[in-house]
């Protein structure tokens, strides 16, 4: 070797140390970013739609029939070939809030990426960092079938454009007071997609914001929990939060279905939430518009 | 119809009905109880009391709608008697009394007025009335359970102790 | 054999049948109450929210000693339910879910649970171990009962407030 060449050797061997652990120390989390992003996880319910119940978690795979066709959801474990484990970070929290794959790829908004928008990167950022930190499975993701012509080319794009409304996201994630509750509701744990009701163009109709939908999810009556008298909920902002931690109901029932779903979470979920976060969204469903929508005979 | 194929027939069709039958009634006739029914009704009667001497003590502290969860839950159990006392079940450990399937259908009946009691309790409890639900408490305990325990029942050789709604032993 | 004879027997047969099956269970059956599952299991089911939400109130108030007669309840009727969803009881009044009769193994264990885990905090209560009941009825609701009426049942549409209670 020329003597040149041995300089960079020699260089790049002292140097190298040193720039193993500056790109270590930028890629590895902290103890307490991963424990926010678990948080996280769970007040979005524990990503529950990409887990099959019983079956390892986010390994995706649960189906969603639609307008549009079937769509099942994808493997987001760490795994390298059929999962996000190839992924930057970019790459995870672009799909997650603008609905576009490493690949281009457009998601059908059954993830409702319109809504995940309104999470703040500070709450991103650890969130992606705590599923790098799950078992990777490998797991094939199921194709799409598409039945509306020109679905993914024109269609989707307009009526996102035209109809999907939009959250946006905070300039700092809110940590107390009305806007928390606010955050958690609109954004993080996406209350809307089930409670809220859907317009002909089956995009959310947020005049009517989380006054209940006759026809949720898997067939369900997913009910009214604006601040209505007569048709929406009218438990105390105790009762809410007891309910968010626990399933317990005031009448002694106990949650069930998807909503049971998400309470209980996968390896997190609404269940793990902070008295004072579930005070604080109890607090903002006490100050939403109350809508008369009654839901159910 | 030949006499002789009606009778090929009806023995075919009993036995297709009665496969069905059984097979129908399969899940819904799944074991409930243990295998020891004497056992079961014991608990079960345990469960009656203490229920009774929990709803003793709410209207005691004048806690009148509490009532009836107590009422309706001795209503749902009442159900379940006359299924525990089926024949042969008299045994060394039972405290049941011969009677009872010597005079089937007045036990039946003793079973029907103790499961209307309790709904007469539940539905005092539930309308709030501290005196229409006292007034059934005060006839409660000979009209609804002793109209069947007098008759029907070998009495305990020793008194227990009063307690608290504790009566239910650990099994 | 003519079939039209097999048809006239199986139906003679079957009165036959019908009317044994029916002395049968009519002296030794009232089990299911009312005769009407559907509504029999759903008064059962509105007695085991008014026991759990009587155990919740008791514990609140520092007498977690007292719920022990609300468990037993509750376990004694987690016994009979598996009985009162026989096949063919899915009519429109009902809030079952389809699946309790694809997954029936799964479903009798989820009754299993309540009547076991209902034992427990029984047990615990009659020990007067007022932490343990504690404790158990932190999760009771969710382990108890979430696990029948997530896979199992369609929930109310409308949420009800605090009780009547019975």
């Amino acid at each position: 070797m020329g003597s040149q060449a041995r300089c960079l050797v020699l260089a790049l061997l002292l140097l190298s140390p040193a720039l193993l652990s500056k790109s270590a120390a930028a890629q590895t989390p902290s103890a307490a970013e991963i424990a926010r992003g678990k948080y996280i996880f769970g007040a979005t319910g524990g990503c529950g739609c990409h887990t099959v119940p019983k079956e390892p978690v986010n390994a995706g795979g649960r189906k969603y029939d639609g307008p549009f066709g079937t769509v099942y959801s994808s493997n987001i474990t760490p795994d390298r070939e059929t999962g996000i484990g190839s992924w930057t970070d970019e790459q995870i929290i672009t799909a997650i809030r603008l609905g576009r794959r490493s690949n281009g790829e457009r998601l059908v908004p059954v993830h409702p990426y319109t809504v995940f928008n309104g999470m703040g990167a500070e709450d991103l950022k650890p969130l992606v960092a705590f599923l790098r930190t799950l078992p990777a499975v490998k797991r094939a993701n199921q194709p799409k079938k598409i039945t509306v012509p020109m679905f993914e080319s024109v269609f989707l794009p307009a009526w996102l454009a035209a109809f999907a409304p939009r959250e946006t996201p905070p300039t700092a994630v809110p940590t107390s007071g009305p806007a928390r509750g606010e955050y958690l509701v609109r954004a993080v744990g996406h209350c809307g997609e089930c409670h809220t009701p859907r317009t002909m163009t089956m995009a959310t109709d947020n005049s009517r914001f989380l006054a209940g939908n006759p026809k949720g999810p898997e067939d369900s009556e997913v009910p009214n929990i604006t601040p209505d008298k007569a048709t929406g909920l009218a438990w105390s902002e105790e009762e809410i939060a007891d309910y968010l931690g626990t399933g317990n109901k005031p009448d002694g029932d106990v949650a069930g279905g998807l909503m049971g779903e998400m309470i209980e979470g996968t390896l997190a979920g609404y269940k793990d939430l902070t008295k004072a976060d579930r005070l604080a969204i109890a607090r903002y469903l006490k100050t939403i518009p109350a809508v008369k929508n009654k839901i159910g005979k | 119809m030949k006499l002789r194929y009606v009778k090929t027939e009806v023995v075919l069709g009993t036995l297709v009905a009665l496969a069905l039958a059984s097979s129908a009634t399969g899940q819904s006739m799944a074991k409930i109880w243990t295998s020891d029914v004497v056992a079961d009704r014991q608990r079960l009667m345990k469960l009656n009391g203490a229920s009774w001497a929990d709803a003793q003590a709410k209207l005691k502290a004048g806690n009148v709608e509490a009532v009836a969860v107590n009422a309706e839950t001795m209503t749902l159990i009442a159900t379940q008697i006359v299924a525990l006392f089926p024949q042969d079940s008299l045994t060394d450990k039972s405290k049941a009394k011969p009677e009872i399937w010597q005079k089937w259908p007045e036990f039946e009946s003793a079973v029907k007025n103790y499961a209307m009691q309790a709904e007469k309790l539940r539905d005092a409890a539930r309308s709030k009335d501290q005196a229409a639900t006292e007034a059934v408490a005060k006839e409660f305990g000979r009209q609804a359970c002793g109209t069947c325990h007098t008759p029907f029942r070998v009495p305990p050789p020793q008194q227990q102790p009063p307690s608290p709604p504790q009566q239910l032993q650990p099994r | 054999m003519e079939l039209r004879c097999v048809r006239t027997g199986v139906i003679l047969g079957s009165l036959v049948a019908l009317a044994v099956v029916g002395c049968a269970t009519g002296q030794t059956t009232t089990i299911t109450g009312s005769g009407d599952p559907v509504a029999d299991r759903q008064r059962l089911m509105k007695n085991n929210g008014a026991n759990w939400a009587e155990i919740q109130a008791k514990v609140k108030a520092g007498n977690a000693e007292a719920v022990a007669v609300n468990a037993e309840a509750l376990s004694l009727h987690a016994q009979r339910i598996p009985s009162l969803f026989p096949a063919g009881s899915l009519t429109e009044k009902s809030k079952a879910k389809p699946d309790i009769w694809q997954k029936w193994p799964e479903f009798q264990a989820a009754a299993k649970n309540l009547e076991n885990r209902a034992g427990t905090l029984r047990d615990q209560a009659v020990a007067k171990d007022a932490a343990a009941v504690t404790a158990t009825v932190a999760t009771f609701g969710r382990e108890a009962c979430g696990t029948c009426h997530t896979p199992f049942r369609v929930p109310p549409p409308q949420q009800q407030p605090a009780p009547p209670r019975s």
